[in-house]
């Protein structure tokens, strides 16, 4: 009797199994920076990297579910297996890359460096002295260290909040990666004609998704992905949907 | 008022709060709870940074001079304004005036039923439209806010303490209602209201580890900062434990030799 209903549960699994075909792997975003992650109207995670990262689980046959993680500590949770890939707009560098894997580049950008209205910098040795602000362990905040130009780093949790300091005038400027900067600049109505982009770097810097080290299966899935996604067109037309009316 | 806080007059008044431990000033034994937990967080400390240089000595170097030294800038100055509006919630408390103790009991019962977090993101961001202060300020201002109607609830606590004889005696000898409060009541109110102040001296200085969202490069702030750059979540945060461990260990025995002072006359 009990080998009947083990073979019965058994079989049972198996053909769930086969029902549930493709496997599923949960995605942490940080939803604080629009327009690359962020929340929709829904409460959801939205935007460019959460639904790039969709259509390339869709292109390798996978699923995804993303959770909106803050970015403090995010690489905490892909390194301790709480999720499998980190699409946060994650910059591919050197320090990164020997505690975590990557996939390949999918989007890049610059880092820039947003002001008040009215004011604008050529260069980044202009902010010597200058109170600047952005999200902390974000790349915009390596830049401005190993520039090295004797300002005074702010360091925030969310780069929606430096913008706020910005705003308020409590610091003179804020770097973070160029789409978010013209996100807050031409997009976000509270701030409109208060704040002005002046100044790109020259260094461009590449997104990857982050997963744990060793995982190069997941790496060659997500790879594949991306390359279909480029292929079908997919890649322009989020890019187009998100970054267009920049 | 609770007649019951009147029966105990002596000092030893046992109170329950959630900050840390003070020491009994009367434990004379060498191993006891309080030795054992500094020993162990320093011999921690010191047996990270002998063996493992790397990385737990670059975190120290990293967060020790310049995060401390905010941690406790912003602990002393709230201290310095949290306990003297303590003092004077404490007083309007227990204020015959129905207009001061009326102020004084609504800004304890909103005070306390605001979340820390809550007011300093309140101070910092949402008052930041009809002014603007900076980070350190919003801190100590909201800090101190929270924990003067804590204290102001200790030191009414520890004024009711005293037997009313003593008032009496004083009013009867001709001392205003002035100086029984500051020549006759207090000195003898000090004494219990003592532990329990230097325990939320010490839970400020937990708290202010919530200033870092303000971008203030307190102690944690440092660590998040360092993490941030090198994923050593595990390495940073076992040292930032340690440390504020430590450092709320010498304050509680601070505080508890301060205590044994003040009750110099208990012993005899």
């Amino acid at each position: 009797m009990f080998r009947k209903i083990t073979l019965a549960l058994l079989a049972l699994t198996l053909c769930c199994g086969q029902a549930v075909a493709a496997e599923k792997y949960t995605v942490a975003s940080d939803c604080t920076w629009p327009p690359m992650e962020m929340l929709g109207d829904d409460k959801q995670p939205a935007g460019f990297g959460v639904e790039y990262i969709r259509e390339v689980a869709k292109a390798a046959g996978f699923e995804v579910e993303t959770l909106n993680i803050a970015w403090d500590g995010i690489f905490g949770g892909v390194a301790t297996g709480k999720y499998d890939i980190v699409a946060s707009s994650t910059t591919i560098t050197e320090e990164r890359k020997k505690q975590f894997d990557f996939s390949d580049p999918y989007y890049e950008v610059l880092q820039a460096v947003v002001l008040p209205a009215g004011t604008s910098i050529k260069s980044l040795e202009e902010l010597k002295g200058k109170k600047v602000g952005g999200q902390i362990g974000t790349t915009g905040i390596f830049v401005m260290r190993k520039a090295n130009v004797g300002a005074d780093i702010r360091e925030y949790n969310d780069v929606g909040l430096a913008i706020q300091d910005l705003v308020s005038g409590r610091i003179d400027a804020v770097i973070c990666d160029d789409p978010v900067a013209l996100y807050y600049v031409n997009k976000k109505a509270d701030y409109a004609g208060k704040l002005n982009l002046s100044f790109k770097t020259g260094d461009p810097e590449l997104y990857g998704f982050t997963v744990r080290k060793g995982r190069a299966d997941l790496v060659a899935k997500l790879n594949e992905g991306i390359k279909k996604v480029r292929e079908s067109g997919t890649h322009d037309k989020l890019i187009e949907k998100w970054m267009g009316a920049n | 008022m609770p007649n019951t806080e009147n029966s105990h007059s002596k000092g030893n008044i046992v109170m329950v709060t959630d900050g840390a431990s003070i020491p009994d000033p009367r434990e004379s034994r060498l191993i006891n709870a309080w030795s054992i937990a500094l020993a162990g967080a320093i011999a921690a400390l010191l047996a990270l940074c002998l063996f493992w240089p790397e990385p737990y000595r670059e975190i120290l170097s990293y967060l020790l001079p310049d995060g401390v030294l905010i941690t406790f800038k912003i602990t002393v100055l709230s201290i310095c304004c949290a306990v003297p509006l303590g003092l004077v919630t404490g007083l309007g408390r227990i204020s015959r005036n129905r207009f001061i103790n009326l102020l004084a009991s609504t800004y304890v019962e909103v005070i306390r039923g605001i979340p820390l977090l809550v007011q300093i993101f309140y101070i910092y961001y949402a008052l930041s439209r009809f002014f603007l202060v900076s980070g350190t300020t919003s801190a100590v201002i909201a800090i101190s806010f929270c924990y003067g109607a804590y204290m102001g609830e200790v030191f009414r606590a520890g004024i009711l303490a005293i037997s009313k004889g003593q008032s009496e005696a004083a009013r009867s000898l001709g001392f205003n209602r002035f100086q029984t409060m500051f020549y006759v009541v207090l000195p003898q109110a000090w004494r219990t209201i003592l532990p329990p102040v230097g325990n939320e001296c010490i839970a400020m200085l937990k708290d202010t580890s919530l200033v870092s969202i303000m971008a203030v490069p307190d102690l944690m702030h440092c660590a998040r900062s360092f993490v941030g750059t090198t994923y050593l979540y595990f390495e940073t945060y076992t040292i930032i434990a340690l440390i504020y461990l430590i450092i709320t260990l010498i304050l509680s025995k601070c505080v508890s030799i301060m205590e044994s002072r003040l009750n110099y006359y208990d012993g005899k």
